[in-house]
């Protein structure tokens, strides 16, 4: 086992997140933080020490393709640890690289720490009740929870090529799209305003996404209007299966604050909410609750966001 | 069109009891099937009535959480398959090995669908390292699943993206829910299915047990709730004043 630490995303950005995770975690084993890319080479690429290019496979290739690329050099190399941003793709490269390596696996994991003979964590589980110190015997695949490092903003020190010639793939991408109402970006959005059941139409929302337009904010939701209802595309769903959002203001409105909902918002700044049921769970993931019905309160608000300028 | 599901009974997060300590008290906590397994049990149900077959679910777990086999069989499928597990000696990669040896078993499959993550400790990992054991190509977050001709064409749900591709039989998916809307069993066929078969198959039989699990759970602790929780009283436009004073002097309002 060598002492090599490896970082990968897909994504740029948070490829620069897992690269502080393994600088980290290398300074702790004395090892060597070094980020992979597959496929070409990127431009901007940050790292704390060196970068690998694994070549062979195309750029953007599925997830089943990346793992089978970066097992062929894992096999090689045999890094201590290989670090994965939790993005839907990565956290499907981390699973599948730690069944081919036959190694265990962590999810979605913060606060990285290591001995040398073991890596360690924290994750979030039962929908954020609960928070669980994890451990993984030496060589470990881990997946790094976006957002919970800071991203490395040096540039690579020197950069190596490994070729892992073709890789056959059962699994064709006939397209790729951005999803519709690209126009919300939860995640940047300091502002979010979210609606869940009790909005009683799909026409009501108009009023809430007047008030998101007002307040300078994006709009969310809870689960049911989008999954169930339909009301707004998936890309508005904040929760445990939709995005994760931190926002300096997270304005639920008729939102009953159900676990798999506070999964997705849990880490913002300042939390307020409107909901008719005083005992809605919601309440107690506030900082400022108003029991009240959101369709007198939502016009109060806007009245009294005009009044105070 | 033979389709194997895979489900996990799960602790029911929502009746999770915090002890005094603040720990959770996981001995004994209310179990449930997985939330967004029955997902996947409706896909696999709507993919068979579109073909023709036989919908067989698989779980790791112990005995007393039959319950879950017991629900994805009055939904709609046909047959059970219940890995004995040690609870204490489970970690993903060996459910995962067990569930890819019964599926082998008890094959040949056409499609093996799971659901995204367990509603639980949302992992994720089981699906994809099934996949890898077995050797089927894996489309993961799948939102709309067509069948046509050898394979299907999937409809993958990513961050900010979809993709669309295609995989030949057999092949294996995760499902995320907005794919469909499950079924609510009804009583007749909630009693039905205490007639449907379910084999139990122990694990030591499908695989031995190999060294011990290099995954621990070190401590587990409640999430410290640091909010303020203050409830702001009024008519609706003196709360919505009171409320925009407060957000203002926290300075999260943007002007």
């Amino acid at each position: 086992l060598s002492s090599v630490v490896w970082a990968y995303s897909e994504n740029e950005a948070v490829s620069d997140e897992v690269a502080s995770a393994a600088a980290e975690v290398a300074k702790a084993i004395s090892g060597e933080p070094v980020v992979l890319e597959v496929g070409a080479e990127r431009g901007g690429t940050k790292a704390p020490g060196k970068k690998l290019v694994v070549k062979g496979p195309p750029q953007d290739s599925p997830p089943g393709v990346v793992s089978e690329a970066l097992g062929r050099v894992a096999k090689e190399i045999r890094p201590a640890v290989v670090l994965i941003g939790a993005t839907r793709n990565g956290r499907e490269v981390a699973s599948s690289l730690a069944a081919k390596l036959k190694v265990g696996c962590l999810s979605e994991v913060a606060k990285l720490a290591s001995d040398g003979k073991t890596v360690t964590g924290e994750r979030v589980v039962y929908a954020g009740k609960v928070v669980a110190k994890v451990s993984a015997g030496l060589p470990a695949v881990v997946t790094v929870k976006i957002g919970s490092y800071p991203r490395t903003t040096s540039p690579p020190v020197g950069s190596e090529v490994k070729d892992v010639g073709e890789v056959d793939s059962k699994l064709k991408v006939l397209k790729r799209e951005k999803k519709e109402a690209g126009s919300v970006d939860l995640k940047s959005a300091k502002i979010i305003v979210s609606a869940g059941r009790g909005v009683r139409k799909k026409e009501d929302l108009g009023m809430i996404e007047d008030l998101a337009k007002a307040m300078h904010g994006a709009l969310g939701c809870s689960r049911p209007l989008s999954s169930d209802l339909g009301w707004l595309p998936e890309e508005h769903h904040i929760g445990l299966t939709g995005v994760t959002v931190k926002p300096d203001l997270y304005l639920a409105l008729g939102i009953s604050g159900q676990l798999q909902h506070t999964a997705g918002m849990k880490d913002s700044k300042v939390v307020a909410a409107v909901n008719t049921d005083k005992d809605a769970p919601i309440f107690q993931a506030s900082d400022y609750g108003i029991v009240g019905d959101l369709y007198q309160l939502v016009p109060a608000i806007r009245k009294a966001l005009a009044s105070q300028g | 069109m033979k389709i194997a599901v895979c489900v996990k009974h799960a602790v029911d997060e929502t009746e999770l009891k915090i002890d005094s300590e603040g720990k959770p008290q996981l001995s004994g906590a209310a179990g449930k099937m997985s939330a967004f397994d029955k997902n996947a049990v409706e896909e696999a149900l709507r993919l068979k009535s579109a073909s023709s077959g036989e919908v067989v679910v698989f779980m790791a777990g112990t005995s007393d959480s039959k319950k879950t086999l017991k629900e994805a069989l009055a939904m709609g499928a046909d047959r059970g398959v219940l890995i004995a597990v040690d609870p204490l000696a489970a970690d993903t990669l060996r459910t995962a090995e067990l569930l890819a040896a019964a599926i082998k078993k008890g094959g040949p499959f056409d499609a093996v669908l799971c659901s995204e993550g367990s509603s639980d400790t949302y992992s994720g990992q089981v699906p994809p390292m099934v996949a890898e054991l077995l050797g089927f190509p894996y489309a993961g977050y799948a939102r709309k699943i067509e069948l046509e001709g050898q394979g299907a064409t999937i409809e993958r749900s990513l961050e900010d993206s979809v993709e669309v591709v295609e995989v030949p039989f057999p092949f294996a998916a995760s499902v995320v829910s907005e794919i469909n809307e499950p079924r609510y069993p009804t009583l007749i066929q909630i009693m039905q299915a205490g007639k449907k078969p379910v084999d139990e198959v122990k694990e030591g039989d499908l695989i031995p047990r190999g060294q011990r699990s290099q995954l621990a759970v070190l401590s587990m602790s409640a999430q410290p709730s640091t909010r303020k929780h203050v409830i702001i009283e009024g008519s609706p436009d003196e709360a919505a004043a009171k409320l925009l004073d407060a957000l203002k002097k926290e300075g999260v309002l943007s002007n």
